[in-house]
């Protein structure tokens, strides 16, 4: 059941608005935990990517519900959910649609072509197993994940907002798979690594999925607020200090970068570039919304740094066989660079 | 820009705030600089202490206010921005960058909802720390040292200074007091010597002078370095008397002498010690040449005298051609002094031991001076024993010696063996007799062999008396290690026959020498010159680009051990005139001569 939508009304306090965002937000979690047990921390970075207007990459073993999230989230928005499910014969059309001639029914030979639209026309897409298509599916998808829009028969379509590209991957199983390349990894606002339940989680689990179906959950966020979390995450400030850290991480993940630590200039062949920058200061944006904030703080930054960072984080050979992990490199990153000037830091740790 | 209600109370909030860790800010820094100042001061008050500086030693304690004042200039002029005050305040009250985006916010100038919410927030923030002091902190842990050096500039102000230190004393000034300065009896000993001409006679009585002035002034008292100055002075002196064979001047005179006295085989020795510059040496071999009974030997070593004197004049070596000359007179004598032993001795030969009479043989063959003093005292015992009828019958067979030798027997002529015959006879005649012998036994040297090893000795004496002194400035005979007579393969080695190389010297086995017949090896090293002082040196630049003086240059590829130490000898191959013995003659000083000799010797 839909909650009255007042966020939409910018005449609104800005201070009313970030605490219905917040509100509305907890709907969401709320809705969602009825269904998925755990996994809080997958579902607060799904939240960014959603608030941000990214799309999200979840990485993990089968059976950890991914697909189940992604459903679940699907339900809980009133936004039209569609789901392609990429196999390696999947064709472009399979995903964008295509034209079909329609005859006019007179029995002659009249007829007009008429556009099928496909699953990517949706407003939540989950694209399952993504890297089981061949990089021209992958690439159609892409090129619609960036444009927000498909081109069909020389005709362009764009796609009906908040569109939100959730796409699925299996770190094994990997024979038969079309690794995506860098390039493409770079348009997803995140990469999200979706863990193993706890003993309690699987408890819960067992408890709910072998007993009686349990109900669908609610729509509990509406469309337009959807679009209204996405507005207000746009108008978030961020002080000038704090997108500097957020550039010097940026700028210290590459090797090429004297001021690196040791570890990237050991581990790291390519490091994030410009769109790794800018989406690490939005999905801290998309933070500083959950959390009912009109600003970004480094904490923020900070917390935000791994999902952003790790699929933009190209190792080098001896990296890989040391296996070094991008997420330990951003942890290292994150220890390293320091968040203040010098003279600051050092007054502080006089204290 | 009409600043919002909000903007201003957070304006006015931060400044205060701001204000507030700014002060404590510059208070640490003017406590850090303070403490530099007075740890400065503190080493600088030590360091006047030190130097014996009194009243100064306070004024460094004002080290500590400059200190304290540069600590505050610089943190004026150092003063963080606003940002950066945002940043700390943030981190200190944990407000999530708030702040710094509000002052962000205002800094802009921007009126987006979110900044005005912002500004809210900082407002909220400030607020609620209006109260809490926030700043860094003043009094850091180190800063307990601003008090103790403080006190230390006070306690080392009121330090008594340190006692002046005496200046060192100057080497050399201590006074001696020697009673009998050992060395110093030797140089006094010149007084005796015959001089060249009157003008050295009376510089050699002078140094004698000397040496007994500089014996008493020692005996009262004396600066040590202005007795080793006197003592310095007297050496060179001493050197510059001694007869310089191996000098420019002299060179051509005594290679054209040497080269007359080479060309007879029983003169080699002779020869050698010429060119060695020893005239001691030279005057013994004289001696044992004269004591010979074969005069065919004699006459052709008065020969090769004269010749030698001769070359020597030509070439203008007047001093050594004067010294030849001496040396052939006193050869005269000492001729006739030997046949007359010799014809005394044959007289009463059935009176004589067979020491004795060995003495007698050996006297003839070798001309050895210690065999004429043995057969003249056995003969002075044998003349003691003679009944009167003995001497009647001496007398009768020295009387037809007399007849025989035709008065060629000298010193004593023919008439006073006459009469000595005659007179022999009586106790008065056995008497005169006696005195005769004793005569005849006596070794006279040349007045220039005498007055060489006399300036030798003085030399040494030198060198003795300023070791007394403490002082080592040269080797000396005897000192152990490798005096001259003593070292490895000297003479003394040649004497036991067996090879004992170096029984007084504290080497092992010399390179060597001519004089060595031993049958050891010549295995060894020169020994090192136990010397302080430098008192002769190289000088490479003698003649410039040229040859050096009489050396053996370019001849063969040198070989050690081996040089032309004689003409058409040595396997440098045939050897100029003027380069035999090159190294002997060389203007070495004598305490090192021996051991050069020795070094360059086969």
């Amino acid at each position: 059941m839909l909650e009255p939508v007042l966020m939409v009304d910018s005449t609104h306090s800005f201070e009313t608005r970030l605490a219905e965002a917040k509100a509305a937000s907890g709907r969401l979690r709320q809705a969602i935990a009825q269904v998925i047990v755990g996994q809080e921390a997958v579902v607060e970075q799904v939240m960014w990517g959603l608030i941000a207007g990214g799309h999200v990459l979840l990485e993990g073993n089968p059976g950890l519900g991914k697909t189940l999230l992604v459903r679940t989230l699907s339900s809980c928005l009133d936004l039209r959910f569609s789901r392609i499910q990429f196999t390696p014969d999947l064709m472009p059309s399979d995903v964008t649609g295509t034209n079909v001639l329609v005859m006019d029914g007179s029995g002659g030979h009249g007829g007009r072509f008429e556009l099928h639209r496909g699953p990517i026309f949706g407003q939540v897409v989950l694209a399952d197993e993504i890297n089981r298509a061949t990089p021209k599916t992958q690439s159609a998808l892409l090129e619609a994940m960036q444009e927000h829009a498909v081109t069909i028969a020389g005709t362009r379509h764009v796609l009906e907002e908040p569109f939100f590209v959730l796409a699925t991957e299996n770190p094994i199983e990997m024979e038969g798979t079309y690794p995506l390349p860098e390039a493409q990894l770079d348009r997803f606002l995140l990469k999200i690594a979706v863990p193993a339940p706890s003993e309690n989680e699987l408890t819960e689990i067992l408890t709910r999925t072998t007993g009686a179906p349990v109900a669908a959950p609610e729509r509990v966020v509406s469309r337009k607020e959807v679009r209204a979390l996405q507005s207000l995450c746009r108008e978030i400030a961020v002080a000038e200090p704090v997108l500097r850290y957020a550039a010097r991480l940026v700028g210290q993940s590459s090797p090429d970068s004297p001021t690196s630590p040791p570890l990237v200039r050991r581990a790291v062949r390519y490091g994030a570039g410009v769109r790794g920058a800018q989406a690490l200061v939005l999905a801290a944006k998309a933070l500083a919304v959950l959390e009912g904030r009109a600003h970004v703080s480094f904490t923020d930054v900070q917390k935000t740094a791994a999902p952003v960072l790790r699929h933009r984080i190209l190792r080098s050979f001896e990296g890989e066989a040391d296996g070094v992990t991008p997420d330990q490199i951003v942890a290292e990153l994150v220890s390293a660079v320091p968040t203040r000037p010098e003279v600051v830091e050092r007054a502080l740790q006089g204290n | 820009m009409n600043a919002s209600p909000s903007a201003s109370e957070f304006d006015g909030a931060f400044a205060k705030k701001a204000r507030g860790v700014e002060l404590r800010r510059l208070g640490a820094l003017a406590l850090n600089g303070a403490l530099f100042g007075l740890a400065s001061g503190l080493v600088g008050a030590i360091a006047l202490w030190g130097l014996g500086f009194g009243a100064e030693r306070l004024a460094c304690a004002a080290l500590g206010a400059l200190g304290a004042l540069a600590g505050g200039v610089v943190g004026l002029r150092e003063r963080w921005s606003d940002t950066h005050l945002a940043l700390y305040l943030d981190a200190r009250l944990k407000s999530d960058e708030t702040l710094t985006t509000a002052v962000a916010a205002r800094a802009a100038g921007d009126s987006e909802p979110a900044l005005a919410h912002v500004l809210e927030q900082g407002n909220a923030v400030l607020r609620k720390h209006a109260v809490t002091p926030v700043g860094p902190r003043v009094f850091q842990r180190l800063h307990w040292l601003v008090p103790v050096c403080a006190l230390g500039i006070a306690f080392v102000s009121r330090l008594p200074l340190p006692p002046r230190a005496t200046p060192g004393k100057l080497p050399g000034i201590d006074a001696v007091k020697i009673q009998n300065l050992a060395g110093l009896e030797r140089i006094e000993a010149l007084a005796k010597l015959p001089g060249r001409t009157p003008e050295q006679e009376e510089r050699l009585r002078a140094l004698a002078e000397q040496a007994k002035k500089l014996r008493e002034a020692l005996a009262q008292g004396l600066e040590r370095r202005e007795a080793l100055s006197e003592l310095g002075q007297m050496r060179d002196e001493i050197n510059a008397e001694r007869l310089k064979l191996g000098d420019p001047q002299n060179r051509a005179g005594l290679d054209a002498a040497q080269s007359a006295l080479g060309q007879k085989q029983a003169l080699r020795q002779a020869q050698r010690a010429l060119g060695n510059g020893d005239l001691t040496q030279f005057d013994e071999e004289m001696k044992r040449l004269a004591n010979r009974a074969e005069s065919a030997d004699r006459e052709a070593a008065k020969d090769a005298l004269e010749q030698a004197e001769r070359a020597a004049r030509a070439k203008g070596a007047q001093g050594l051609a004067d010294a030849l000359r001496d040396e052939r007179k006193l050869f005269g004598e000492r001729e006739s002094k030997a046949e007359a032993l010799r014809e005394l001795a044959d007289a009463m030969r059935d009176k004589l031991s067979p020491e004795a009479l060995d003495d007698l043989k050996e006297f003839g063959a070798t001309g050895n001076p210690e065999a004429q003093r043995k057969l003249a005292e056995a003969m002075e015992k044998a003349l003691e024993g003679l009944t009167p009828e003995e001497r009647k019958r001496l007398a009768e067979r020295l009387s037809k010696k007399l007849d025989d030798a035709q008065g060629g027997a000298r010193p004593m002529t023919k008439q006073e063996l006459e009469s000595l015959a005659k007179k022999l006879a009586s106790k008065d005649g056995a008497d005169a007799l006696r005195d005769e012998l004793r005569d005849l036994a006596k070794q006279e040297s040349s007045d220039d062999a005498r007055r060489e090893k006399g300036l030798g000795d003085a030399d040494r004496g030198d060198s003795e008396a300023q070791r007394g002194l403490g002082v080592l400035p040269m080797p000396m005979p005897g000192d152990g290690s490798g005096a001259p007579n003593d070292a490895p393969g000297g003479k003394d080695a040649a004497k036991d026959g067996a090879g004992n190389h170096g029984s007084g010297g504290a080497g092992s086995g010399g390179p060597g020498s001519h004089h060595d017949t031993g049958t050891s090896d010549h295995a060894g090293s020169t020994p090192e010159v136990n010397g302080k002082e430098l008192r002769a040196k190289a000088q490479a630049a003698l003649q410039g680009g040229g040859p050096m003086h009489s050396a053996t240059l370019g001849r063969a590829p040198a070989r050690a051990g081996e040089t032309a130490n004689e003409l058409g000898q040595g396997s440098l191959g045939s050897v100029g005139q003027a380069e035999v013995g090159a190294v002997d003659h060389a203007d070495i000083p004598e305490e090192y001569r021996e051991q050069v000799g020795r070094y360059f010797e086969p």
